[in-house]
């Protein structure tokens, strides 16, 4: 590297490259993307649990889109949702739905049946017992899978940059098409930044909910 | 949601025909029993006699192949089962209380379903606490893996108490602990039984226990009910070898003038040991992550005496010296006759002893413990 | 109009980076995870990198090669095996040190030396979790090796970024299809694979 990153280069390229409106943008994307996830993987879980046949067709089919490519998902979602930020978020949901879901669904599973025995025996209906006592119990793993999808909700948002989706993935498009190689760096460890910085924040959460309603 | 009482007290519970299939065998065959408004009704018999199927068919967690349950004259079957449920206390073995709700939401949590506003649900957990003697203040923001074994027991009563509901259910309440808390809870119990004066179905497999608090007792054995009656009716007029088996207190006593202490008493543990200057406050502590009851306080060699967390809790309010508190203990040799230990505790109501060989605790003796052992 | 040819010639470019990579990465994993069995520092530095790394959006990793190593072939390979080197070394590791120690010790007993251990006992016990590291790898690799097309490498995703230019579906389409199906290809040989080299006795 002929210069260093100094701060003037850094506030410097913030400002030419818009970071601001670019890095709340992809907050945007990012959280309508994770919201979304959270509410379809959780139902999707909450369902293959109620109804076991479905859940290994269910679980493999979305272990297959796992595999897909992620901007050839994107791109496949194109024809259909038009430029913009809808195939990402789309692209995200899809991604996400199966760590959500699995995890959601392994949790359900695993709550020791003497509780839902109990619960059941104090008068609580079956949708009380579910919410009051099988859902809680299982927030430790539906966290970690919610952790997960973060990380792949914060990575196809930054591809969003390449669909005209907007987001800190513009500036590094832009930045490697003009070659500029302080836009690069500043928008790439930023970007990177503030994904591990998401992905600790969920971790601390993640290790407080084990603390709180995990079993001993 | 909230649900309408389906009764304010019990009349009358008949078990009429009722049968539950097991695989090719019968759980229950063809039970006809009565349960009057107001009794404890114990349900005993040996392991597979059905006692449990019978109880779970009261409240429906399980549904009965043929024959009617009638509640005041309604027939379970037409009730909504979760309806049916709050409508009775449950308590079982294993207590089962929510890991991840504080003492205070596990008791509270089906007041909360039925609606209640958040004052009067605090107040009703205050009263509940306070009545199976854990001071609120102390346990209703714990969480239940902080208690000991005892104490979660207590809460679990507390919650079979939330809705104040006319019929309790018993599954082996008791059945999990050691001697010397069974025993305190059992005497716990029974004041609390007089007091609420509901009507309560027990199942256990301890024949000391049903005959201390059933008003009447239900024999089964292998799906059938063999006798069904008041203590001494069991006692005086078994109706076959089995019962007269299960219930014989005679033999009992039968060695009690030849027997020594040190042939009945358990062995001394050192976790029974508190110092003389221990603070309550913690003494409650280190009794909670022992599991005890009851302890023995000494000052270096010497026994000053026993106390019992029940106590220790009630004079938490300002702390003092486990040696300002200590109660007097019987003490043994070991050589004494067991005969004369037991008339000793029973002319004090004490149910626990110590057993001192000159200096040296080497035992514990607990009433009951002994007459099981006699059998 | 995408011809024929140039599709299969931009697949063939795509698998080549894919499996360049992929060797590359478990040759470089491997050592490195036995290597942390021997070193606690290693293995915290391994993990901690991992968890961190893995974090990272793709993008960014692609991007940042570009100050550093300039565009082309070699920066694709770099950029896709920091993500693909992780899921293998740290599967491999598991796979290796969740061995029973009772049968280390009997292994000693009977005067194996070290590399036979390694290689008659840890490593069939960590074959099954090392091979699913390997497949995890390779899809993620697949899935880079689109991205990095926008740094020069070639293959598939040079076709997808054409047809972004002129928005053009079914160029779009003649990148992304073939894409999908190599992915769900490795899925597939990799599983097949996986079971073939399971030894017997660890399998379920």
């Amino acid at each position: 590297m002929e210069n260093m990153l100094t701060i003037r280069v850094i506030a410097d390229v913030w400002e030419r490259h818009l970071m601001t409106m670019r890095t709340i943008e992809h907050l945007h994307m990012f959280s309508i993307a994770l919201m979304l996830s959270i509410m379809i993987g959780v139902s999707v879980g909450v369902f293959i649990y109620m109804r076991p046949k479905t859940a290994d067709p269910v679980l493999n089919f979305l272990n297959i889109v796992e595999t897909i490519p992620d901007l050839a998902l994107i791109v496949l979602l194109l024809p259909i949702l038009k430029l913009g930020a809808g195939p990402t978020i789309a692209a995200c949901v899809l991604y996400s739905i199966l760590p959500v879901a699995r995890n959601t669904y392994t949790g359900l599973k695993g709550v020791d049946e003497q509780y839902t025995y109990v619960a059941h025996a104090i008068g609580l209906s079956p949708r009380e017992a579910l919410f009051k006592v099988r859902i809680p119990m299982s927030l430790p793993l539906i966290a970690g899978g919610i952790r997960i999808a973060l990380v792949f909700c914060m990575g196809v948002v930054t591809l969003g940059g390449l669909v005209a989706a907007g987001g800190l993935g513009t500036v590094l498009q832009n930045g490697i098409q003009l070659y500029q190689k302080d836009a690069i760096l500043v928008a790439g460890i930023w970007t990177g930044l503030l994904a591990v910085i998401l992905d600790g924040f969920a971790g601390i959460i993640e290790k407080k909910l084990h603390e709180r309603y995990g079993t001993w | 949601m909230q649900t309408e009482r389906l009764f304010e007290r019990i009349d009358s519970i008949h078990l009429e025909g009722i049968t539950k299939k097991y695989g090719h065998g019968f759980a229950v065959k063809d039970l006809d029993l009565e349960i009057q408004g107001g009794e404890l009704l114990i349900l005993i018999g040996p392991s597979g006699s059905g006692k449990t199927t019978a109880l779970r068919m009261i409240n429906r967690m399980i549904e009965q192949d043929a024959g009617t349950v009638t509640i005041n004259g309604i027939n379970t079957k037409d009730a909504d089962p979760v309806r049916l449920r709050r409508n009775m206390g449950y308590v079982i073995q294993n207590i089962g209380l929510f890991p991840h709700m504080t003492i205070g939401e596990n008791i509270g949590l089906v007041p909360k379903l039925e609606g209640w506003d958040k004052e009067r649900i605090k107040e009703r957990v205050r009263t509940l606490l306070e009545f199976v003697s854990l001071p609120p203040d102390m346990f209703m923001d714990r969480y239940p893996r902080q208690l000991s074994g005892g104490q979660q027991q207590r809460v679990g009563l507390a919650r079979a108490m939330a809705m104040d509901p006319p019929l309790f259910l018993m599954d082996e309440p008791f059945g999990a602990l050691d001697p010397i808390l069974r025993k305190q809870l059992q005497k716990e119990f029974l004041k609390i039984k007089n007091e609420i004066n509901r009507t309560i179905v027990f199942v256990t497999h301890d024949i000391e226990e049903a005959l201390v608090l059933g008003d009447r007792i239900a024999i089964m054995n292998q799906g059938e009910l063999v006798q069904v009656g008041p203590p001494e009716e069991l006692i005086f007029n078994p109706a076959n070898e089995l019962v007269a088996d299960i219930v014989d207190t005679q033999r009992k006593f039968k060695h009690m003038d030849t027997l020594k202490v040190k042939d009945l008493m358990s062995p001394f543990d050192e976790k029974y040991v508190l110092e003389g200057r221990t603070e309550t406050c913690d003494a409650v502590d280190v009794m909670t992550e022992r599991d005890l009851e009851t302890a023995f306080v000494f000052e270096g060699e010497r026994l000053i005496g026993q106390v019992t967390m029940v106590e220790l809790m009630k004079c938490r309010t300002r702390s003092q010296k486990l040696s300002d508190v200590a109660r007097p203990v019987k003490i043994f040799q070991p050589t004494d006759s067991v005969a004369f230990a037991l008339s000793e505790m029973k002319s004090t109501g004490e149910y626990l002893a110590i057993v001192m060989n000159s200096n040296d605790p080497i035992g514990i003796l607990i009433s009951d413990e002994v007459l099981l052992k006699l059998i | 109009m995408v011809i024929l040819e140039t599709v299969l010639e931009a697949t063939w470019e795509h698998i080549v980076l894919v499996y360049t990579t992929l060797l590359v990465s478990i040759a470089v994993s491997l050592p490195l995870a036995f290597a942390a069995l021997y070193s606690k520092k290693i293995e915290f530095a391994v993990m901690k990198f991992a968890n961190l790394v893995q974090a990272v959006p793709s993008f960014a990793v692609v991007a940042i090669m570009v100050p550093f190593l300039g565009i082309g072939f070699t920066p694709a390979v770099v950029a896709i095996m920091l993500r693909a080197l992780l899921p293998i070394i740290k599967n491999t590791y598991i796979g290796l040190s969740n061995v029973d120690p009772a049968l280390i010790d009997y292994a000693e007993g009977v005067g194996l030396s070290q590399w036979q251990i390694h290689r008659h006992i840890r490593l069939p016990n960590a074959y099954p979790a090392m091979f699913a590291g390997i497949k995890f790898a390779g899809i993620l690799a697949n899935s880079i090796a689109v991205l990095t097309a926008f740094i020069g490498s070639g293959g598939l995703g040079e076709i997808i970024f054409q047809g972004l230019i002129g928005y053009n579906t079914r160029t779009l389409l003649a990148g992304a299809i073939p894409a999908i199906m190599l992915a769900v290809l490795i899925d597939v040989s990799f599983t097949m694979l996986e079971r073939k080299v399971t030894p017997g006795y660890v399998k379920e």
